[in-house]
């Protein structure tokens, strides 16, 4: 919000050095007022820039738009030819010239030249081409009584600086210059100047009335209305402080009588508006809901569709204002108007930020009313703002002011223990301290000594601060206001023994060290992924679980359910880049659909890319899947499930990953936990990301509740220090039987075949496939190792546990062993 | 027999230079001291030599096996050595470029979410989590964020279908889900779980509604930090806030307390620090943190009793702070991935 240092100066006394624009500009931000910018109005220093007066002027005879004028700077002078493209002005109009040699803002220089032909020895020069306002419509004409060749600067000794200021939603009251002046006024303790308004003035009635009612059916959105009509104003332009205010807040003048209301508004932070009494059909309004159907030409030229949940004023045949937030250009006050009818109310908050919210219609009004204005200042600023109007348009007050409903209840006391502030702040200052800081912001203190023996004070709340309410409120007050930068500096105190921190970050923070052990590079990617993309990998059901209700992007519509898809982004940037990276990881949170519903699962993904990527004097063996399964058994090992607990599965019909090489353990919806690994989709790689590398992943899924397992704490069994002795197998299997099938079908015999001795280890260590082997079958090398606990075993016990399991791989398998 | 003797001698001084494998030293040394060898030969002859003879025979024979041990000692060495040196190779070229990659990197986002927490973890707080999914209550109701309240804005905040249930996210009662806008959630699950004295800190993931550009990102990071206990002061917030500015920006920063507003605190502030070290950025006041008092609204929402308790809160985003020490101008570099940028922070 705008805020003029020269419209400050109407309500306190800002002294130039104490309270300089400088320093206001670092003091509005400790008080909670942050300065986006501030500018200073008023021209820069400017040379050659002084008054003139056109003394005579003529059509260029090569040019529609432009004049040639006659231009003098001091009496018998001789006037200088000088052509000009506006159009506002009349012979013996003083003006402000630029001669040649000014250099104006923008590095303009002023030179003498020709114009189309006509000699033209300076510029006649705008407001806004002199920072001196907003008005680019036509060139500045000056007071007559200005003599001539007055620099620009010496008229414009007084310029403006403007505060953009960042209100935050709490304080409503500090929208308005008069709140900000209240600040500045607690803070370097002045006294606030109000303005006073004729609240007693004699208003006769002369004629037929304006108004012949106000009737308010929608008294939940609008709990006191008041109207007041003013006879015979004269509209017209602004005088030049009111219209230099208008500017100073960024708009633009409009008229006297709007631009009243306007000042009011900024003033006061009460909204008014301002009807053209003889355009209010029926001669009454209503403030009441829409009806469903209707509409309103807004002042903004816009035509919009009301509904009954929207509040409007209206006539006996309109709607003219959409309550609290704009006038329709069917009620507008302009040149023609005569008499006009002032409003000033109180709009229920929540209603008007409805309405503003459904329409996306936003005003200086509607901006006010949302935040809630002071429920017991409206009929000031209506009466300040008649006596504004009266002294810029004339006219004259015609008959009393017309009062529907009451002002809405306030909250006017506050209990507050001294005791408890210094608590909550943690140092000490005096009650004496606390009480002035208050009172500085209009706060009236009262002491009372409770039973207890600790005082208890009720603090009185001006109605313009509704967001005191509680302790806390005023407990904020003070320091606000104390100054934060009066906190002492103190040591950290750490008291206590900290928890312990949450298994979901320290298992997080152990993987990414991991990936990073294992030469990977993490990398952080967004959540938010393509509609389409999630469909063809995860289908219709995630499709439809995982989208948003309100994507912003239509290519970022739908949550991720896995971490590979932006990792292969990754890698096809950096391919696309030519860096030469083969190795990422995410470690990220990911959702998938569930019986129709979603879950919300912690994950680490990573893809290594094997395909030799860059010519090497060495080239180092590439990932396969066996790689990516043991780097995601550790992954889920750090999370706390033990690596042989996982038993892999081929997948066999898949889009990402590719069909018999790639393999999946687990089931987070049964056991909390999911593994991939192995080698994704060629030809989905291809075709998406236009990858030619083959590039080997992995992904593991955890739930969160997966997280509140505790770790299981190792236990010791003893080992056995006596030799081992081995013995191996080979056998002819299927070729498309699972090594771990056999593997398992082998432990199980030999622990059955084994006794007073373990059978401790069976690996297959050697596959083959080939010459020698009957179609469709493989050769798979099996070693046991045998061990007791208490003794060297002899080769016959070994010998009869090796033929029995032989046996038993006979009698109950079909595999055959190869001797 | 002399003659003999420096006979075998001489030839296996002479045959022991060319030999190059051991295959053939030892078919060698078996044609000199084998059983048939020619110096065994020579030994077994020493049966025939006349009784006084034999000590300087035997003299003889001893000298000649020493000398041919010393020979084949000699050989041998040398045949290790070379089998040593073939073993070797060649010797390395410390130049050449190592085939193997390097030590991974953490993502420079992970790195200062790391130095941030392990910065808090020092001073007691540990760290909570919580789901990236949550519901209106979690993420406004319960923070004193009323339903008319700007930042619940539908152009603000994700939202989620009405109709979707999220299996292992609990509603409050049966208000819509959205993405976290905030790690403030945090707070109001922990709170609801646990007993004061509570301090934790939450890094994770938010989500703003927001077009993208160099300093807005869908998604991005913060680490919010709450310590609930009895006599936790204001006093305590600046301690704690100015030991962490002045330990991930350098003791020459400075700080201040800018009074704001957020509904889930009371009083509020922005923290803004200002140092002389930060290069473009160096002697302005920079904002980086919201901050405040825990409002007694907010204790209340979660069952803890105001007039006991009182704690200090605050939330930061972590890509801020972040490019203020990396140096990074646009937010999208880090969702971007190139390995070139990642690297620069190994």
């Amino acid at each position: 919000m705008k805020i003029s240092y020269n419209w400050l100066k109407n309500y306190i006394d800002l002294n130039p050095l104490e309270h300089s624009p400088e320093i206001l500009a670092e003091v509005l931000p400790l008080l909670g007022f942050d300065v986006e910018e501030y500018e200073k109005l008023g021209p820069p220093p400017l040379e050659h820039v002084v008054v003139g007066q056109v003394v005579e002027f003529a059509q260029h005879p090569d040019a529609d738009r432009l004049r040639c004028c006659k231009v003098i700077t001091g009496e018998g002078e001789m006037a200088r030819d000088i052509v000009c493209g506006a159009k506002n002005f009349q012979q013996g109009d003083k003006v402000m010239v630029a001669l040649p040699g000014a250099v104006l803002p923008g590095d303009f220089k002023i030179k003498a030249s020709k114009l189309r032909g006509q000699p033209s020895e300076g510029m006649l020069c705008s407001a806004k081409e002199l920072k001196i306002g907003q008005d680019h419509d036509g060139i500045m004409i000056i007071d007559p009584d200005v003599s001539l060749g007055t620099p620009l600067n010496a008229l414009y000794a007084d310029g403006d600086t403007v505060f953009d200021l960042e209100i935050t939603p709490n304080r409503v009251d500090v929208l308005s210059h008069i709140g900000v002046a209240r600040e500045l006024a607690a803070k370097f303790g002045l006294a606030v100047k109000y303005p006073e308004v004729a609240a007693s003035r004699q208003n006769e009635r002369e004629g037929d009335p304006l108004l012949s009612g106000v009737k308010v059916s929608a008294d939940g959105v609008c709990p006191h209305y008041t109207a007041i009509c003013i006879k015979g104003v004269r509209v017209g332009p602004s005088p030049k402080w009111l219209k230099a205010a208008i500017e100073a807040t960024g708009q633009r003048s409009i008229n006297n009588v709007v631009d009243v209301t306007n000042y009011v508004l900024h003033e006061t932070c009460q909204p008014l508006h301002a009807f053209d009494a003889a355009k209010i059909r029926g001669g009454q309004l209503e403030v009441r809901m829409a009806s469903e159907g209707e509409s309103i030409t807004t002042l903004d030229e816009v035509k919009r569709a009301l509904r009954a949940d929207m509040a409007v004023i209206a006539d006996g045949e309109r709607p003219l204002v959409v309550a609290g937030i704009m006038g329709s250009l069917d009620a507008e006050v302009d040149a023609g108007t005569q008499d006009i009818v002032l409003e000033a109310a109180y709009f229920d908050p929540g209603s008007v930020r409805a309405t503003a919210r459904s329409l996306g219609l936003s005003s200086d009004s509607s901006y006010r009313f949302e935040r809630g204005v002071d429920p017991l200042g409206v009929v000031y600023a209506s009466l300040r703002a008649v006596d504004l109007i009266l002294q810029v348009a004339g006219g004259r007050v015609d008959g009393d002011m017309i009062e529907v409903g009451a002002e809405p209840p306030t909250i006017s006391e506050v209990t507050l223990y001294p005791e408890r502030l210094r608590q909550f702040i943690g140092f000490e200052v005096s009650d004496e301290n606390i009480q002035s800081v208050l009172e500085s912001l209009g706060l009236a203190v009262a002491v009372h000594d409770a039973s207890d023996g600790r005082a208890r004070w009720e603090v009185s709340i001006p109605s313009y601060r509704q967001d005191l309410q509680r302790d806390v409120d005023l407990i904020e007050e003070f320091i606000r206001v104390y100054g934060t930068e009066k906190i002492p500096e103190s040591p950290v105190v750490a008291r206590g023994i900290s928890d312990e921190d949450h298994r979901i970050y320290s298992v997080n923070e152990s993987v990414a060290h991991y990936l990073t052990g294992q030469n990977f590079d993490e990398a952080f990617l967004y959540s938010l992924r393509d509609p389409e993309e999630t469909k063809f990998f995860f289908g219709e059901a995630s499709h439809a679980v995982l989208a948003l209700d309100n994507p912003l992007q239509s290519d970022q519509s739908h949550l991720r359910p896995s971490l590979i898809p932006g990792l292969l982004d990754v890698l096809k940037l950096n391919a696309a880049r030519a860096t030469g990276a083969t190795r990422f990881f995410e470690r990220g949170h990911v959702y998938r659909e569930v019986k129709g519903q979603m879950v919300e699962l912690i994950s680490v993904g990573f893809v290594i890319v094997a395909d030799t990527v860059k010519r090497e004097w060495r080239q180092r063996e590439l990932a396969d899947f066996y790689t990516a399964r043991t780097i995601a058994a550790e992954i889920l090992g750090i999370a706390g499930t033990a690596a042989n607990k996982l038993s892999f599965e081929p997948i066999t019909e898949c889009r990402l990953w590719q069909p018999g090489h790639a393999a999946e353990a687990g089931d987070f919806t049964k056991m909390g936990y999911q593994a991939t690994a192995g080698l994704l989709n060629l030809a989905t790689l291809k075709e998406r990301w236009d990858l030619d590398t083959a590039v080997i992943a992995g992904s593991v899924l955890m739930t969160p509740q997966f997280f509140e397992r505790k770790a299981k704490r190792g236990r010791h069994t003893g080992v056995s220090n006596q030799p081992a002795t081995a013995r191996d197998l080979a056998l002819i299997v299927d070729q498309s039987l699972l090594a771990g099938t056999v593997q398992q079908a082998i432990a199980k015999f030999a622990k059955k075949a084994t006794q007073g001795f373990d059978c401790e280890r069976v690996e297959i260590f050697d596959v083959y496939e080939g010459s020698g082997l009957p179609e469709g079958k493989k050769s798979l090398a099996v070693s046991m190792r045998f061990r007791a606990n208490d003794r060297t075993l002899k080769d016959k016990e070994v010998n009869a546990a090796f033929e029995a399991i032989q046996k038993l791989i006979a009698e109950k398998t079909d595999y055959q062993i190869r001797k | 027999m002399q003659a003999e003797l420096n006979t075998i001698v001489a030839q296996v001084g002479e045959k022991a230079s060319s030999i190059t494998t051991r295959a053939e030293f030892e078919a060698f040394k078996a044609t000199i001291s084998g059983p048939k060898g020619s110096l065994t030969e020579v030994m077994k002859g020493m049966g025939a030599v006349p009784k006084e003879d034999k000590p300087a025979m035997g003299k003889l024979i001893n000298e000649a096996k020493t000398a041919v041990q010393a020979i084949f000692d000699a050989v041998l060495e040398g045949l290790e050595a070379a089998e040593m040196a073939a073993r070797l190779g060649p010797p390395i070229d410390p130049t050449l470029p190592p085939p193997d990659a390097g030590r991974g990197t953490l993502h420079p986002i992970a790195q200062v979410r790391e130095e941030m927490v392990n910065l808090f973890r020092r001073i007691g707080f540990s760290v909570a989590e919580a789901t990236e999914v949550e519901t209106e209550h979690y993420c406004f109701d319960a923070l004193n964020i009323p339903a008319d309240h700007p930042a619940r804005d539908m152009q603000d905040s994700y939202y989620l279908p009405d109709t979707l249930k999220v299996a292992n996210v609990s509603q409050h009662a049966e208000e819509k889900y959205l993405l976290r806008t905030h790690t403030s959630t945090v707070q109001i699950r922990t709170m609801l779980e646990a007993k004061p004295p509570i301090r934790i800190v939450a890094p994770g993931r938010c989500f703003r509604r927001d077009t993208p550009d160099a300093t807005h990102s869908a998604n991005f990071h913060q680490i919010e930090g709450l310590y609930v206990d009895q006599n936790v002061t204001l006093l305590d917030l600046k301690a704690t806030l100015d030991h962490f500015v002045k330990t991930i920006f350098g003791a020459k920063a400075k700080t201040r307390l800018r009074p704001s507003f957020f509904p889930f605190t009371e009083p509020s502030f922005e923290m803004d620090f200002f140092s002389p070290d930060l290069g473009k950025l160096s002697n302005k006041w920079l904002e980086i943190m919201g901050c405040g008092m825990v409002d007694p609204e907010v204790f209340k929402a979660v069952g803890i009793d105001p007039g006991v308790y009182t704690g200090y809160a605050f939330g930061m985003g972590i890509e801020r702070i972040a490019m203020i020490l990396q140096g990074v101008d646009d937010i999208r570099y880090y969702y971007q991935n190139d390995v070139r940028f990642l690297k620069q922070f190994a």
